[in-house]
């Protein structure tokens, strides 16, 4: 064992003996506050206590309370039929950009709409990192959206995204609308869920375009992630 | 301006109440920061069961942190992390300093972590050679400036656009503007080249999950995210209390972290990083470490009172609502943690002694408890600490700095007032004699600034003048009144 490993081993130790022997010496004042509360809640009428209730409350369906959302925290997001109308817009944002050089994933739902956009720009997959710096266009997949906050969740065991959807200073984010529920809570859960594989080793949850507001407080989009985030929610059936 | 501590948090203040220019930012920062959090809480179901589910699981974990922390650094491992465990700061700093120099490495980028401030790790690095570049634009602007973070959220606050622009003018030679734009496009500009030469990425933790050993970083501007995912190393630096125990738990805490702290559903990132990447040639660091610290984080672990301190996840609420941090800012209290939450921490991490001050920043009126989100008391906390400091005791939390100076001159005040108090006969004799004696003072039917002798003897009531009248006693009591009927009916 190395000199590193030896002290690494002690501290651990340390650390746990620390940790058990103060919570242990708490026992007692533990032990005074339950018999406290429980003294105190006797008389409480726990049911009564009134539940704030949400004032803002959402009818509709996941993906147009997805849109709303995220649209209010500037991101934009157009909901289309099939993967040949996600491809138009992809072509749409491009040509409004200008865009010489896009960086795309190894999405399979990126990629059939990229080859159907046939877009003028270069486009290179699975860029390597230099290369991304040139980009001007990250266009990737996404495995759930998010309704309630407008978030897209990307997984790495799915695409290598984590700096095509990073670099660049536009994002355009491709998303099945049946992968769109309505809350964090369940998509937490859908995520939590994963076969004999774990947990993808990077999961990034993106809510709109990068933003500060660290001077004065004022806010400023697009600091180190995408000034602008575009997401295309495709309503018909894909393959994933 | 001298060196700000929290031993002299009484001269920081007024320091600061003269201040303009810090004031109007502070007034900005508390109705800005107020008026979303208020917004963004309607858009919860049920933000008090919120509360409660996020404090009962922070409870959880801190009654058994033995056990979550040794499932959590498992799973981490298992995945491919590699734990490391620091006992205080400078072992940590030393950890961190270790892992660079055995990879060679010399260009560091770190995302914000408020555990690194703590630490002083920065300087620690510097000390050895080392310029690691701070990435999150508040940081790098108190950085630039030689200055630490006076909010836990929005650490160059205190500092006006003006001033930021003249101080990018200087240090990074970019035309000064009034544009906000443009200087957060200088500073994309400059840092990008930093992000894409880095070795070694350092970041904080906002939460780690102890089922699937997850560390969570969130985040609005993308730099944590490059940090994490550009160079090969990544080394996290975690607090003990980071912890918690399901990957569920996160919806509970992502619900009220951003909601809290800047009046956001949700930060524009989170990032759960499991362990390193399955295969080579996929994204992402080769290593990732994490080190976990203590720091006296295990001693507040002795006290129920104090457990709760742990239960904190840094969102800042409570410095948006407090007045005391409203006039004075940060830098008052001379700590890494500024605020209500920073004034019951800091005396826990840094000794009672230091920052014996600390407890007495406040006027108790409960708005930091009002608005945390793991409802940490901090008023109970703040009577604690203050019992801690006049009894002298070492109980729990003291015991390693050893006894703050007693105070037998406030002792026997309180002694006296306990009796008479506690006495009727003592009580009405008092306030005969009082009556009598206030003539000396009372002017026009109010009691100015008393000077003298009196001050001496009664400091409290010079403290009270210096600032405004005192009302003198009324001539007579409500109990001589109804003793001679003056609330019969028909008075």
């Amino acid at each position: 064992m190395s000199t590193e490993q030896r002290r690494n081993e002690e501290a651990r130790r340390e650390m746990f003996e620390a940790i058990r022997g103060h919570l242990a010496a708490s026992a007692p004042h533990d032990a005074v506050r339950a018999a406290h509360h429980a003294a105190a809640a006797h008389g409480e009428d726990v049911s009564a206590r009134e539940e704030k209730r949400a004032t803002v409350v959402f009818e509709g369906t996941a993906v147009e309370r997805f849109k709303q959302a995220l649209e209010a925290v500037a991101g934009k997001c157009f909901v289309v039929r099939d993967e040949a109308a996600a491809s138009e817009v992809l072509r749409r944002i491009a040509e409004q950009r200008d865009s010489q050089r896009v960086a795309v994933t190894d999405s399979k739902l990126a990629g059939r709409v990229l080859k159907l956009a046939a877009l003028r720009s270069e486009v290179l997959e699975n860029a390597a990192v230099e290369s991304l710096f040139e980009c001007d266009l990250g266009v990737t997949g996404a495995r759930w959206g998010v309704a309630e906050t407008g978030t897209l969740v990307i997984e790495s065991d799915a695409e290598r995204n984590r700096l095509a959807s990073l670099v660049p200073a536009a994002h355009v984010a491709l998303v099945e609308a049946r992968n769109v529920r309505h809350t964090l809570g369940e998509v937490l859960q859908a995520i939590n869920e994963r076969g004999e594989g774990g947990l993808s080793r990077a999961i990034t949850f993106i809510t709109g375009p990068s933003r500060t507001s660290d001077i004065e407080l004022t806010l400023a989009i697009g600091v180190h992630g995408p000034a602008e985030l575009y997401v295309v929610v495709i309503e018909g059936e894909g393959n994933g | 301006m001298h060196q700000q501590t929290s031993e002299t948090f009484d001269q920081n203040a007024r320091e600061a109440l003269a201040d303009v220019q810090l004031r109007g930012a502070l007034r900005n920062l508390a109705t800005t920061f107020g008026g979303r959090r208020k917004e963004a809480i309607a858009t919860v179901e049920d933000w008090e069961g919120l509360r409660d589910r996020a404090r009962a699981a922070k409870d959880e974990t801190l009654a058994h942190l033995d056990k979550y922390l040794e499932q959590f650094a498992d799973n981490a491992e298992r995945a491919g992390a590699q734990i490391h465990w620091g006992r205080d700061g400078a072992e940590a700093c030393r950890i961190v300093l270790e892992l660079i120099r055995a990879r060679g490495a010399s260009k560091v980028v770190k995302s914000k972590s408020m555990a690194t401030e703590e630490i002083h790790l920065n300087h620690a690095l510097e000390a050895e050679g080392l310029a690691p570049v701070e990435t999150d634009l508040g940081e790098w602007i108190i950085q630039l400036a030689h200055e630490t973070p006076s909010h836990i959220v929005v650490p160059a606050i205190h500092k006006s656009k003006r001033q930021i622009a003249e101080l990018f003018a200087e240090k990074v030679g970019i035309e000064p503007t009034d544009d906000v734009a443009v200087l957060t496009g200088a500073a994309r500009r400059i840092l990008r080249r930093q992000f894409a030469e880095a070795e070694v990425g350092i970041s904080g933790v906002n939460f780690g999950v102890a089922e699937t050993g997850t560390i969570l970083i969130l985040e609005n501007e993308g730099n944590a995210r490059l940090t994490t995912s550009l160079p090969r190393t990544h080394i996290a630096v975690m607090g003990i209390e980071k912890v918690i125990p399901r990957f569920t738990d996160l919806d509970v805490f992502l619900k009220l972290l951003p909601r809290s702290g800047t009046g956001q559903r949700l930060t524009a990132y989170q990032s759960l990083i499991t362990g390193t990447k399955r295969r080579p040639e996929d994204e992402g660091p080769e290593e990732l470490h994490i080190v976990l610290m203590d720091n006296g984080r295990s001693r507040m672990l002795s006290h129920p009172v104090t457990r709760q301190s742990l239960a904190c996840i840094r969102c800042g609420a409570c410095l948006n609502a407090c007045p005391v941090y409203q006039q004075v800012g940060g830098h008052a209290y001379g700590s890494v943690y500024p605020g209500p939450i920073g004034a019951v921490i800091t005396p826990q991490l840094s000794g009672l002694k230091p920052a014996a001050q600390l407890p007495y920043a406040s006027s108790l009126c409960g708005a930091c408890r009002e608005v945390c989100p793991v409802k940490i008391d901090i008023p109970e906390l703040l009577l604690h600490l203050r019992a801690e400091v006049t009894e002298g005791t070492a109980a729990g939390t003291a015991a390693q700095h050893g006894p703050v100076k007693q105070r037998p001159l406030e002792r026997f005040a309180f002694g006296l007032y306990a009796r008479a108090w506690s006495s009727p006969t003592l009580y009405l004799l008092g306030a005969r004699v009082a009556r009598l004696l206030q003539g000396v003072v009372v002017r026009k039917g109010r009691i100015g600034k008393v000077g003298g002798l009196l001050a001496k003897l009664a400091p409290p009531l010079a403290a009270w003048t210096e600032w405004r009248d005192a009302p003198p006693l009324a001539p007579r009591t409500f109990r001589e009144q109804w003793r001679d009927g003056q609330y019969r009916e028909g008075n």
